[in-house]
């Protein structure tokens, strides 16, 4: 029997900047697994199977996407109660929605702040390069100063959506090793 | 009394919520603090110990590690889902050892004893041993 990890991938950003289209996009494609809740208040579960290459292992991932204004209520901190990974996702056309990634990540991390936690940084609708405003090097400054994998892509085209995705679940399937290991040595 | 929570002793793993062939939950009843039972990610998790007979049990002791809150439940019927909360408790944190956790019961009466890992330190917990001390009850 493979192994099967489970991960709960909290993807948050602000309104408009592409969750859902992403969510969708990443479930929808190719999908041998698929299931699919739809919770009351605004948010959305979606799980979908990722193969971790080179291994019988795969993740599960619990894509947590919740809509705008629900996100302060109890319930949805109840709901992102030990986050395995975090999406952060800003709009390349939108400088507020860029600056509004610092208070996302925290909220998330805030739930577990002393657990590290596997993040990426994705600046989508980069279709749109006319009305591009925030640069791939800004966008790549910001991930690396808050410890987070830098990814582009475009929801709308289908462009380099699963990336981030697998990136995550293989970050999560190496902490999961690394813990193994950690565990055997113990006792 | 005696661990009625060992294999050798008829104690099976009746359910567990995770599981990786190389750590799997007969780990925890195998009398070994060195193999585990590894959770492989989300919180809750659980697995459940299915004695021999049903039992008069006084206590637990449980060798984890990053567990932070747990519950234990049991059932007094062979293959029942009615279970009663009868411990609850929170551990603490430990660095580069396991947590060893006593739960005084009094006396409780289980055909099987439910472990709930309701959250923990980091993504995944390891249960290395539960010893459940008690005895056969006579009908
Ligand atoms: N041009 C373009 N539009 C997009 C892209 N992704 C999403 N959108 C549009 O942006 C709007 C908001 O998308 P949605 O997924 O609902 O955003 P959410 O509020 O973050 O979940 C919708 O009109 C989408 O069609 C993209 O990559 N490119
Ligand atoms: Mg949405």
């Amino acid at each position: 029997m493979p192994t099967i990890l489970r991960c709960k991938c909290i993807i948050v950003g602000d309104a408009t900047v592409g969750k859902s289209s992403i969510t969708q996009v990443f479930h929808s494609d190719g999908s041998h697994f698929p299931k699919n809740y739809v919770m009351t208040q605004g948010v959305e579960v979606l799980v979908k199977l990722v193969n971790i290459p080179e291994t019988s292992d795969s993740v599960e991932m619990y894509i947590y996407d919740t809509a705008g204004k629900e996100i302060f209520s109890d319930f949805v901190k109840r709901l992102w109660d030990h986050p395995s990974v975090i999406m952060v996702v800003y709009d390349c056309t939108s400088e507020t929605s860029f600056s509004s990634c610092v208070k996302w990540l925290e909220r998330v991390r805030a739930q577990s702040p002393n657990t590290q936690i596997p993040g990426a940084l994705i600046a989508n609708k980069v279709d749109l390069e006319q009305r591009r405003i925030i640069s791939p090097k800004k966008g790549q400054e910001l991930a690396q100063a808050n410890k987070l994998e830098y990814f582009e892509c475009s929801a709308k085209e289908m462009q380099n959506v699963d990336t981030p995705f697998f990136y995550l679940a293989n970050e999560f399937h190496k902490v999961y090793e690394e813990r193994a290991e950690l565990f055997n040595s113990l006792s | 009394m005696f661990d009625v929570a060992l294999s050798p002793a008829g104690a099976q793993i009746a359910l567990a919520t995770s599981s990786d062939e190389k750590h799997p939950p007969e780990n925890i009843i195998d009398g070994n603090a060195e193999t585990f039972w590894s959770t492989t990610g989300m919180f809750p998790q659980e697995v459940v110990i299915k004695f021999q007979t049903l039992m008069r049990i006084t206590n637990v002791h449980i060798s984890s590690y990053n567990v932070k809150k747990l519950k234990l439940e049991a059932s007094e019927t062979e293959d029942s889902n009615k279970y009663d909360t009868i411990a609850e408790t929170e551990l603490e944190e430990t660095d580069s050892q396991l947590q060893q956790e006593e739960i005084q019961l009094g006396e409780k009466r289980a055909h099987s004893l439910r472990i709930v890992i309701e959250s923990g330190f980091d993504h995944f917990v390891s249960l290395h041993k539960v010893v459940v001390s008690g005895q056969a009850m006579h009908h």
